[in-house]
Formats: structure tokens, C-alpha cells, sequence
């Protein structure tokens, strides 16, 4: 599903932010990624979105070999592809009716198939009374899983969320984990970046630890951090 | 590209002009104004043009004799006129009917010439060509005659007009091209504002996979409805202006006399104007916004 073969990525102004990655993800999986702000970890999924290249080394996404693909080739990579940020980036003027749908619109969906998955996404994700409400109407837990049900709607094999309950308080953030712990359970590859130490501990999923641009810990079942000293550092 | 997503750009297109209502006014008086200008050069080439053509379907010149001849060596002359194949006919004008004409000419002030008779005054022919595109031939071999003191053509005119029509469409070139680049980066500039408004619109449309095309044609649409606007503006302003103009001018010219210069009416030309006014319109306002998304695309 995921493959990073020997990746390293310098920034222009000099920093090393990943150093030499090695990391298999299979389908079906669902990964924790850990770490500290500044840790690599952004870089590291925003490369498997080719928003950043590769300096050196591979990096093969759903089949698609990132590292040499064209420009162009890069929409139907996403397409591939379930996005979910900390800040939710919803359209703030569309209904969450018409978020959710606007991803099918973009992908020239029919529209009979747009009336058809997107209330069932919605329905995964507990929003289907909301449908005709703004973005601005609803809580912050409300408004990431609407991002999540845009994400789920053109059914990807691989869902990306970075950071998904930073924004969010932590009884929601529960909420958020759950449900897409529950979206793996239906087949969908699951990569999370997370700074949220309670639930990766809980959950005992693959964590995939990383410090100063290196993968310094891969465990399956795993915690967050064995002395958790990062976390403290930056909460 | 699917029918439903051509409606989806053409609204997003409509909606984008419309969101930015001021700027998209401001770039449509640019494209006007600029248009405009380029109308009235267009115009003046187009009448030059057309006048030259009538001018060169005139195909009479008129020989005049050295005014010291005598009747012996004009009959001569005359010969030689009758013996050149290019010729097809002529009219002699006689020292009384030149007279005469001067004497209209003068008309009140006709005591001037008072005292004076038709003797200082040469004989002339008028003279019909055959072939009109022999003129200049026929100038020359008309000239060696001897006796002929000059021969006068239609051509001076024309050169003259044709040289001037050469330098104005030089000129009108240069104009044009710096007003038109002017108009492209005003609307360049008003489509980045809808871009800037729209950047995280953008964003979020690059994360779900849109293509750049279908990200960057509701702008383009944008530009394409800013320059057409422009073109029929400055349609309407020229069309209503050169008409005014041009019936008033054509009115006086034949009231004085001059019937052989004539504005080209607008009905004739109205069609080729609007058409080229959108086409430019239209492509000024599109390449302006490519320009401006080309830096927003790149996420």
C-alpha cells in the first residue's frame, strides 16, 4: 500500500528533515505515526501525498511510484487518496451536504452515484440530520467528521489523517478514533499522524515512532513512548 | 469534458465576475478603452484603404502642353496621344475652356483676370486608360512626348495616401499591443483577487484530486467574461461614435463638393469589428488569467 525505500528529504534551507526511511505499511493496516513537532512526521505524509518530493530514495502510494510521477498524474493519486487535516478545510459557504458531494463533483462522479454515496457517508459518520446545516453551525467534532465522510465518499483504499483530533477536546477526540478505527475494520488502510498519547495507548495498534527525522521505534500493539519524554517536552 | 462539469465551470465563472464586481468593472473599462483606440485606428485604416481603391479605379490623367506651343506642335502632341495603344480615349481641354474653368473657379474674384486672356494658360488632354494598372507606364511614355511640360495621375495621391496609411498602421500596432498587454495584467491582477479569495477553495479542490484544469477554467471563464463585456462595450461606444462622425463628415464633404472621398458605413464593416473585438476581448481576458493562476497551482 505504502512503501518508503531508503527516503531521505533536505528542505532547500539545509534541514534534514527525514533521514534514510525505510517503512512498509500493508493494506488493511492501521498505523499510528508518533512523534514531536519538528520530528519528520508532517514531511513524512505529506510526501506520501506528493505535496513534498522525495531528495533521495523511493516512495511507492496504492501502487503509483511518488518519486518519478508527473505533475499531472498527481490528481489521480489523490483521488486514491482519503485526506483528513486538523483543520478540517471545509467550504465554509457549502452545506455539509454539499461538501461531502463536492468531492464526487470534482472526480466527474455521476450524479446519481453522488445521490447515492454521499448520504451513505454521512450516515457512517452519525451526520445524516445535518446534511442541510453550514460548517459554522456545527461543533469541531461535528465539522471533522464531515471532512471524514468527504474523505470516505469516493471510497479510497487509504485514508491519510495528520493530526485529525488536534483541534479537538479529548472525549471527541475519542469519538474521531473510533470511527476511524471502525473505517479500518471495513478494509481502508489507515495512516495517522497523532500527538494524542492516551488513545494510541489504548487502541494498541502499530505505532510507528519518530525523532529527529528517524524511525526510531516500529511496534506492533505498541504505546506511545516508553518514557513518553517528548510528550511531556511539548504539552 | 462532461457536460454537467462545463456548467459547473461556467457558473463558477459567472459567480467569480460577479463576486468581484468593482475590479471586474475597473478591467472591463480597460478593455474598453483600449479597444476603442484600436477601433479608431482600425477605422481610419479601413476608410484610408477604401478611399485608395476608388482612388485607383479613377483612371484619368490629364496631360498638359507647354503653354508657349502653338496649334502646329499641339496637334503633334495630340497625334502622339491618339497613337498610344494604351490609350483608349481623350478629351482635349482648349485654352478657352481652362479659362472658363478658372474663371468659375474664382467666381466673384473673377476681376483679377481682368485684362488677361487664355493665352498664358496651357492646352491640356484628358485622358482615358485602357488598363488602369498601366497608369504608371503610360505616365512615363506620356511624359517623353515632347512638348509636355507634366502629366498628372492619381498615383501622387495614392502613394502619398498609402504611405501614410503605412506608418498609421505601424503606429496603431505598437499602440494596440502596449494597451492590450496593459488590459491583460489589469485583468490578470483582478482574477488573482478571486484566486486569493478562493486559495483555500483551491487547496482543498488540489487535495481531492481535481485536475489543474478544472481547478483553473472557472478563472479563465472569469477572464473570458471580463474581456467579452469590454469588447461590447467599446463596440457600442464606436459603432454609435464613427456613425455620428462619419454622417456628419460624408454630409459636409458632398455639400463642399469632394464626392470622392466617403466614409465606409458601419453596416458594412460592423460585423468584422465585433468579431474581431471579441476574439481579442476574449483572448486578452483568458491569457491574463492563466497568468494569474499559474502561482496558486502549484500546492
Amino acid at each position: 500500500m505504502v512503501e518508503f525505500k531508503n527516503v531521505t528529504k533536505k528542505y532547500p534551507n539545509g534541514t534534514v528533515a527525514l533521514k534514510n526511511i525505510n517503512l512498509k505499511v500493508s493494506k488493511g493496516e492501521f498505523v499510528f505515526i508518533v512523534g514531536s513537532s519538528g520530528s519528520g512526521k508532517s514531511t513524512l505524509m505529506k510526501m506520501i501525498l506528493k505535496e513534498e518530493d522525495a531528495s533521495d530514495g523511493e516512495v511507492f502510494v496504492n501502487g503509483y511510484n511518488v518519486s518519478t510521477m508527473q505533475r499531472n498524474e498527481v490528481p489521480y493519486l489523490r483521488r486514491g487518496l482519503g485526506i483528513v487535516f486538523q483543520d478540517f478545510r471545509l467550504l465554509p459557504n457549502k452545506t455539509v451536504y454539499e461538501n461531502v458531494a463536492f468531492a464526487m463533483q470534482i472526480v466527474e462522479a455521476q450524479p446519481k452515484e453522488i445521490r447515492r454515496q454521499v448520504p451513505m457517508a454521512l450516515a457512517l459518520v452519525g451526520l445524516s440530520r445535518k446534511a442541510n446545516v453550514y460548517p459554522n453551525q456545527l461543533s469541531g467534532g461535528e465539522q471533522q467528521r464531515v471532512a471524514l465522510a468527504r474523505a470516505l465518499v469516493n471510497n479510497p483504499c487509504l485514508l491519510i489523517a495528520d493530526e485529525p483530533t488536534g483541534n479537538l477536546d479529548p472525549e471527541t477526540s475519542w469519538e474521531i478514533m473510533k470511527l476511524l478505527s471502525e473505517i479500518n475494520s471495513r478494509g481502508t488502510t489507515v495512516i495517522i499522524a497523532t500527538h494524542e498519547k492516551s488513545i494510541v495507548d489504548a487502541l494498541k495498534k502499530r505505532v510507528v515512532a519518530i525523532d529527529k527525522g528517524e524511525i526510531v521505534r516500529d511496534q506492533e500493539k505498541g504505546q506511545y513512548g516508553d518514557e513518553d519524554k517528548d510528550y511531556k517536552i511539548h504539552h | 469534458m462532461k457536460i454537467r462539469t462545463t456548467k459547473y465551470i461556467i457558473k463558477e465563472g459567472f459567480i467569480n465576475a460577479y463576486r468581484n464586481k468593482l475590479m471586474s468593472l475597473a478591467s472591463i473599462s480597460i478593455v474598453a478603452a483600449s479597444l476603442v483606440i484600436f477601433g479608431m485606428f482600425l477605422l481610419i485604416t479601413i476608410n484610408l484603404g477604401q478611399n485608395l481603391k476608388g482612388l485607383e479605379e479613377q483612371p484619368e490623367l490629364e496631360v498638359f502642353c507647354d503653354h508657349e506651343l502653338d496649334d502646329a506642335q499641339v496637334q503633334t502632341v495630340e497625334q502622339a496621344i491618339k497613337d498610344n495603344t494604351k490609350i483608349q480615349g481623350y478629351t482635349k481641354v482648349t485654352r478657352q475652356d481652362a479659362f472658363d474653368k478658372v474663371k468659375k473657379m474664382l467666381e466673384n474674384n473673377a476681376s483679377v483676370l481682368e485684362g488677361m486672356d487664355e493665352s498664358f494658360l496651357p492646352v491640356s488632354f484628358k485622358i482615358k486608360l485602357n488598363k488602369p494598372q498601366e497608369s504608371k507606364q503610360a505616365v512615363e511614355e506620356l511624359r517623353s512626348i515632347k512638348g509636355v511640360e507634366k502629366v498628372t495621375y492619381p498615383q501622387q495621391v495614392i502613394e502619398t495616401i498609402s504611405k501614410l496609411s503605412y506608418w498609421l498602421r505601424l503606429i496603431s500596432v505598437i499602440v494596440i499591443a502596449i494597451l492590450l498587454i496593459v488590459a491583460m495584467f489589469i485583468i490578470s491582477n483582478t482574477i488573482k483577487l478571486t484566486v486569493f479569495a478562493r486559495r483555500k477553495e483551491i487547496n482543498i479542490m488540489k487535495y481531492i484530486g481535481a485536475t489543474d484544469w478544472f481547478i483553473r477554467w472557472p478563472f479563465v471563464i472569469e477572464g473570458i467574461i471580463i474581456g467579452f463585456l469590454g469588447a461590447v462595450v467599446a463596440f457600442v461606444v464606436i459603432s454609435y461614435g464613427y456613425s455620428a462622425i462619419g454622417d456628419k463628415v460624408n454630409s459636409d464633404l458632398i455639400y463642399s463638393g469632394i464626392s470622392f472621398i466617403k466614409f465606409v458605413k458601419m453596416r458594412e464593416i460592423g460585423f468584422e469589428i465585433i468579431s474581431l473585438y471579441a476574439i481579442i476581448g476574449s483572448s486578452v481576458g483568458a491569457i491574463g488569467s492563466v497568468m494569474s493562476i499559474r502561482k496558486y497551482l502549484h500546492v
